[in-house]
């Protein structure tokens, strides 16, 4: 019976340790730019936003930046893309303070797209891939993003 | 660039100038005191932020003298010289921030006072000196199981707790003044008698007082459950306000517990709509400063709630204590006892509509040495107007009418003479 005991706490400890263990669920991939455009067919406006820079004040700026164009156009009318890289790929982390913002803008149809190349940089620094909002898409490298959005017609602005 | 992208671009440039705008409005303060000054906004918080205020103020005191004497509560401290003076009364900086900015979970809090206030005023047998007033790291590694250690204010009354710069008056109520802000003698502090003006020079307090901070390890965190958030707080410390180091091997015990119900969810702010109420215990033992081998217990614990939602603002507290009842600036040697005293108070504040005025009542007791042949009583009415020039800076007036009274003739001779009190104060935060 104890034997049994030893080995329940033995197995108890370890689910503990597992469920305490950070769980990293993969963030899939942004769709591609032409397929984006189509499910926006009757979008007037085209904007990629990129986001850089890692201060709160920069990333409240992007968000409401979004959120205005939005109100300005309405939601089917405008196409929006957050594009988060370098140290700007803060906004995207899970559990980040403004998440409640991004998940609203989410439902509303702006996509964020984290930067692969800043993901890889940040995972050699911090030993461990950081946790991303569910609602980040990856993109290979965000500032080739950016520059085929552009190329797609899409106004780039780095408010 | 043709014209539909420079059109767009207008849009765009105007849409940042507005959001730009919105920017410039201050960062909300949560009102659960605890989150806001222990921890960082994950995601957002910066490696170094500077911040800080200063508070200069000019106070009068309307009281009598007796016999041509004054005594501790008719003279403007914290120096306690004479009956007005011009002050800075605070003067901080400080720096918080998550060092490491891509695992904000760890958090630091660092702020030193250079005003003059009985923090870095030693009174007769000391002198002025800056100090630091918080020092902590907090550790947000575990969920509902965050960690702060260093010095920084304990989980306590809501008047001490919250940053000061959100006062709604210029001096703290008597409870709070004398029942909570800790005055550490050393033996060398004698106590002084009722003396002329100027250079009285009663302020008998060689070391800093508390400023409602300890050093030591807090486990705390907050829980939203449907509209409501609960804190909780539990921490260990030497008991010695901001001196750092303890002076005897006991360690005083704080518990902290508030449910504050939000109006509005998404308003954590300092103007967060909510009805907030708090609870607290702390327990420890004392160091006669002059008989190294007497030791007292003391003891408080209190509770209040608070509401906001504007145009109205209300608080109230009542709080108990027993042991090391504070006698008087002047009385440095009568500090050590098992006395019992008790006291609270009652404010509120009425934010005028579509103005930047805000008026202000307040009405305070204290009763020191209850159910003792030396109880003495004081109660006090404020009443302030409050001028936000913006978000970050205003200007306070405040009167107070007092009514003090002592069960002890020689303390009531001199506590009959004590009238009305003025205090202006201009605060800017940066």
């Amino acid at each position: 019976m104890s034997h049994f005991r030893k080995h329940a706490a033995i197995a108890a400890l370890m689910v503990a340790l597992m469920s305490a263990a950070p769980s990293v669920m993969a963030n899939p991939a942004a769709e591609p730019i032409s397929q984006a455009v189509q499910d926006k067919p009757f979008a007037v406006a085209r904007v990629a936003l990129q986001i850089s820079d890692g201060s709160g004040d920069k990333q409240q700026l992007v968000l409401n930046v979004a959120a205005n164009l939005l109100k300005f156009y309405g939601a089917d009318k405008v196409d929006i893309e957050v594009v988060a890289f370098g140290p700007g790929l803060r906004l995207l982390f899970k559990n980040n303070a403004l998440e409640d913002q991004i998940q609203s803008l989410s439902a509303e149809g702006v996509r964020f797209s984290a930067c692969d190349n800043t993901i890889a940089a940040m995972t050699k620094t911090l030993g461990h891939v950081p946790e991303l909002s569910p609602v980040a898409k990856i993109v290979p490298a965000g500032i080739v993003r950016l520059v085929e959005l552009n190329k797609a017609g899409y106004f780039v602005s780095r408010p | 660039m043709n014209k539909k992208t420079k059109n767009l671009s207008k849009k765009i440039a105007l849409a940042s100038l507005c959001t730009s705008l919105f920017l410039t409005a201050p960062h909300a303060f949560a009102a659960n005191w605890l989150m806001l000054q222990g921890t960082e906004q994950p995601g957002i918080a910066p490696p170094v932020k500077i911040f800080g205020f200063i508070q200069p103020t000019y106070q009068k005191d309307f009281s009598d003298s007796f016999n041509g004497k004054y005594s501790s509560p008719k003279l403007i401290g914290p120096n306690l010289d004479t009956q007005s003076s011009f002050n800075i009364l605070r003067a901080r900086v400080g720096a918080r921030g998550a060092p490491f900015s891509l695992d904000d979970k760890i958090n630091y809090f660092i702020m030193a006072e250079f005003g003059n206030n009985s923090i870095t005023n030693g009174g007769r047998y000391g002198s002025y000196r800056p100090y630091l007033t918080d020092a902590s790291v907090t550790l947000n590694y575990i969920k509902g199981l965050r960690a702060r250690l260093g010095l920084f204010k304990y989980p306590g009354a809501e008047e001490g707790l919250q940053g000061i710069n959100s006062l709604n008056y210029i001096n703290y109520t008597n409870v709070t003044n004398q029942l909570l802000l800790e005055r550490y003698p050393t033996a060398g502090n004698l106590n002084i008698l009722p003396q002329s003006t100027p250079n009285a020079s009663l302020n008998g307090f060689s070391k800093p007082s508390s400023g409602f901070r300890d050093t030591g390890i807090q486990l705390f965190d907050a829980f939203d459950v449907g509209s409501w958030e609960h804190t909780y707080a539990v921490m260990l410390g030497n008991g010695q306000g901001v001196q750092m180091a303890d002076n005897n091997s006991h360690k005083d015990l704080y518990l902290y517990w508030s449910s504050a119900y939000l109006f509005d969810l998404k308003n954590k702010g300092p103007m967060s709509p909510s009805v907030k109420l708090f609870s607290w215990y702390q327990a420890g033992k004392r160091t006669n400063a002059y008989n190294a081998t007497q030791e007292q217990d003391r003891k408080r614990y209190g509770a209040g709630v608070s509401y906001l939602k504007k145009p109205f603002r209300m608080t109230a507290e009542y709080m108990w204590g027993k042991g090391m009842i504070y006698q008087g600036a002047n009385n440095p040697q009568t500090l050590f006892n098992n006395n019992k005293a008790n006291g609270g108070y009652i404010e509120g504040g009425w934010f005028i509509p579509n103005s930047q005025w805000e008026l202000d009542l307040r009405y305070d007791k204290y009763v020191r040495n209850t159910d003792l042949p030396i109880e003495t009583r004081f109660n006090t009415w404020t009443a302030g107007v409050q001028y936000h020039f913006n978000p970050k800076t205003r200007v306070t007036l405040d009167y107070s009418t007092r009514d003090y009274n002592s069960d002890a003739i020689a303390v009531n001779n001199q506590l009959k003479g004590v009238k009305g009190l003025v205090a202006l104060q201009v605060t800017a935060m940066f």
